[in-house]
């Protein structure tokens, strides 16, 4: 094959991996709070932009960078938990609409008052590892110190979500929690503290995913920087399938590199478009998404 | 019992009309004014004795909504010939906003599904209205109007098919992806749309040479122009309503909200699930090309920011603060609309922001964010619902 071709190729799947990890985390995020809650939470984009902006905050009091992430971190924990406490809990078996309207609404406000403490213009965070791409043979090949750091730390976080859902105590809960409410509260699981565990877990995970975004493009921090992200997020979630965390992951990280092809082939403006026309054509083919097996409901 | 009721009533109602045209016509300053505002009295008695008669709501539902519409327009028009002209600007925006309400409160009421895509929807409407209007300037409003329409129900069945055969959030989501890639589909095609700066309507709406003598004497044309354009507005709005009041009576409106309270039950009595849900959404989403397409003919232009994201958001608080599911929820939401920029400035100088500062800027969404959660969660009928509540605990404690 022509090098050019190839280098171009291989420059596009590693770019595509970098953005994809990325909607992978989001839509993980998505689907444990849809598994354990049954609400897809159109806010997840919003709640770990806004502790994104709290954590950050610390940078004027002289923090370092990995200082400032263990406070967004924290405030992601603390968002997500007051989130389940104050805001979802009354809406679990109401009508589909209702949390869904609220957390729309909660998205709205978070992006407003973020933009109205921060104001909406774009700030730049620092980066603990150069953004400048590694030369191979005198040209730009893309990695760069931090994309790899991103793809690590996305890896690290699936395999701390996957290794605390399989192998731990609190694992086995949350998912019985999600599956049996019922039965698990009568075996004596406090199947309301895991609700709100696994709300706080999700927004950690987002908050990560904000980190990374929000340093990585050259958008830097804004308030609607996790839009975009968001609706890459749902796409890859439901091609995936709500209901399955791997599907998830697996369905980001191809629309990611899917993406970055049709950027570098296509245009800029075709990527959107053509990511929607993926997920109206996998919705039609499998609706309940290519990952998982799907289910009868039974009357 | 309801014949006497009729045969009583049409002498008093021939009488007041005679009054009422003779009084005008003395009172006004023109003859056509005075005809102008002896119709629209005549038609407000004709109406108002027409829907009062006892059991003709039960016998002729249709008329007796068809008199509710006719009513509700005739009185709306008459006041539009005191508001300012910038009241009415925003009264026709509102009327053009109530009209994708109310297609958005279909497709909950019907289907118990929600679309976050009808900003866009709108878009579809606006931006078919000026195209085909820049390629063919001579075609009516009226022909122009249902082509935004059908172009808008297009794309709702294109998106429609595969998220209606779904339960849950799917429709929401997709609907979201949709409201979000719309602007850059627009930056697509921008050798259709106009990129960046938009399109204009190559002529502006004027109001027919005929209907000029009906406005005071010596009106200035911007006032002229607005006016005529709100009343067109009002009446597509009234128009729009008709249609819809009959149809959430109607056997399909009724079938709907058997899926939307209990779909399994729906299912066996021998309604199709996806085929109704599907009908659902292509309706809201034409009602929002509707509502597009007249927010053009108003604004006599079209930009792309206007059909952002943000636009899908806005449409979703109006309705679920109106009273998501019901028709007057629909036309709260739009009066709500109309002057909801007016009120936030109000606020912005009585409290004494800096208009320019990033608080004065965000409160739109602070004030709409928080309205639709706080409603969604203590009332999640809207103001429509607290209404409805708050009558049938006064019936409760006040029998006739």
């Amino acid at each position: 094959m022509d090098p050019f071709l190839t280098s171009r190729i291989v420059t596009d799947v590693l770019s595509g991996l970098t953005n994809g990890v990325t909607y992978g985390l989001v839509a993980l995020s998505l689907v444990l709070i849809w598994r354990s809650t049954g609400v897809l939470n159109f806010a997840q984009g919003a709640m770990p932009m806004f502790a994104t902006y709290l954590g950050f905050a610390f940078l004027s009091y002289h923090f370092g960078y990995w200082a400032c992430v263990v406070a967004c971190v924290i405030a992601g924990l603390l968002l997500g938990g007051l989130t389940e406490r104050f805001l979802v809990r009354g809406l679990y078996g109401k009508p589909e609409i209702n949390p869904i309207v609220v957390m729309v609404g909660f998205l709205i406000v978070l992006e407003a008052v973020a933009a109205a403490i921060w104001s909406s213009t774009p700030r730049s965070l620092p980066s603990p590892f150069s953004a400048i791409h590694w030369q191979l043979a005198g040209k730009p090949f893309a990695l760069s110190p931090f994309t790899v750091y991103e793809i690590a730390t996305a890896l690290v976080v699936m395999a701390l979500v996957a290794a605390l859902f399989r192998f731990t105590k609190l694992g086995l809960q949350l998912r019985a929690s999600a599956l049996a409410p019922e039965v698990s509260r009568l075996l004596g699981v406090r199947v309301g503290r895991l609700l709100t565990l696994g709300w706080m877990l999700s927004t950690a995970v987002g908050v990560i995913t904000a980190i990374l975004v929000s340093a990585n493009f050259f958008s830097g921090l804004t308030p609607t920087v996790m839009d975009g992200i968001f609706a890459y997020g749902f796409i890859a979630a439901a091609i995936g399938g709500l209901e399955s965390p791997v599907g998830a992951i697996v369905a980001g990280v191809l629309l990611g590199v899917v993406n970055q092809f049709v950027t570098d082939f296509v245009n800029q403006n075709a990527v959107i478009i053509i990511a929607l026309g993926i997920l109206v054509v996998s919705l039609m083919v499998r609706p309940s998404g290519v990952f998982t097996k799907s289910s009868q409901r039974r009357v | 019992m309801k014949l006497i009721a009729v045969r009583r009533r049409v002498p008093i109602a021939i009488a007041i009309a005679v009054a009422v045209t003779i009084i005008a016509l003395v009172a006004a300053s023109t003859t056509r004014e005075g005809i102008a505002l002896s119709i629209a009295f005549d038609l407000a008695v004709a109406c108002g004795i027409a829907m009062s008669v006892p059991g003709f709501k039960a016998d002729h539902p249709v008329v007796s909504r068809a008199a509710l519409t006719l009513l509700a327009l005739d009185v709306a028009i008459f006041l539009t010939f005191f508001f300012s002209s910038s009241t009415n600007f925003n009264l026709a925006t509102g009327a053009a906003m109530s009209i994708v309400l109310l297609g958005l409160s279909f497709l909950t009421g019907a289907s118990g599904q929600i679309s976050l895509g009808n900003g866009a929807f709108m878009g579809v409407g606006a931006f078919a209205m000026a195209i085909w209007a820049n390629h063919h300037a001579t075609t009516p409003i009226v022909l122009t109007l249902l082509i935004a329409v059908a172009c808008g129900a297009l794309v709702g069945l294109l998106l429609g098919l595969p998220a209606t055969r779904l339960r849950g959030p799917y429709l929401a989501g997709m609907t979201l992806a949709f409201a979000v890639a719309f602007t850059f589909i627009l930056s697509s095609f921008s050798s259709w749309t106009g990129g960046d700066s938009g399109l204009q309507l190559p002529t502006a709406a004027t109001a027919p040479r005929w209907l000029d003598g009906f406005f005071h004497a010596g009106t200035p044309p911007l006032t002229t122009t607005t006016l005529y354009i709100t009343d067109v507005a009002i009446i597509v709005a009234g128009v729009a309503f008709f249609f819809m009041a009959n149809l959430f009576a109607s056997r399909t409106g009724r079938s709907m909200r058997l899926i939307r309270d209990n779909d399994v039950a729906a299912e066996l009595v021998g309604v199709s699930l996806p085929r109704t849900r599907v009908v659902a959404f292509i309706v809201s989403s034409a009602y929002a090309a509707l509502g597009g397409a007249l927010l053009t003919l108003i604004d006599n232009s079209v930009s792309p920011p206007t059909y952002s994201f943000a636009l899908s958001v806005t449409i979703l608080s109006l309705i679920v603060i109106g009273g998501i599911g019901t028709i007057s929820g629909a036309l709260i939401g739009g009066v709500i609309y109309a002057f909801s920029t007016n009120v936030i400035s109000w606020i912005t100088t009585q409290t004494g922001l800096n208009p320019q500062g990033n608080l004065a800027s965000q409160l739109n969404g602070i004030i709409f964010g928080g309205l639709l959660i706080l409603t969604m969660l203590f009332a999640p009928f809207g103001i429509t619902g607290a209404a409805r509540q708050l009558w049938h605990r006064l019936r409760a404690r006040f029998p006739r």
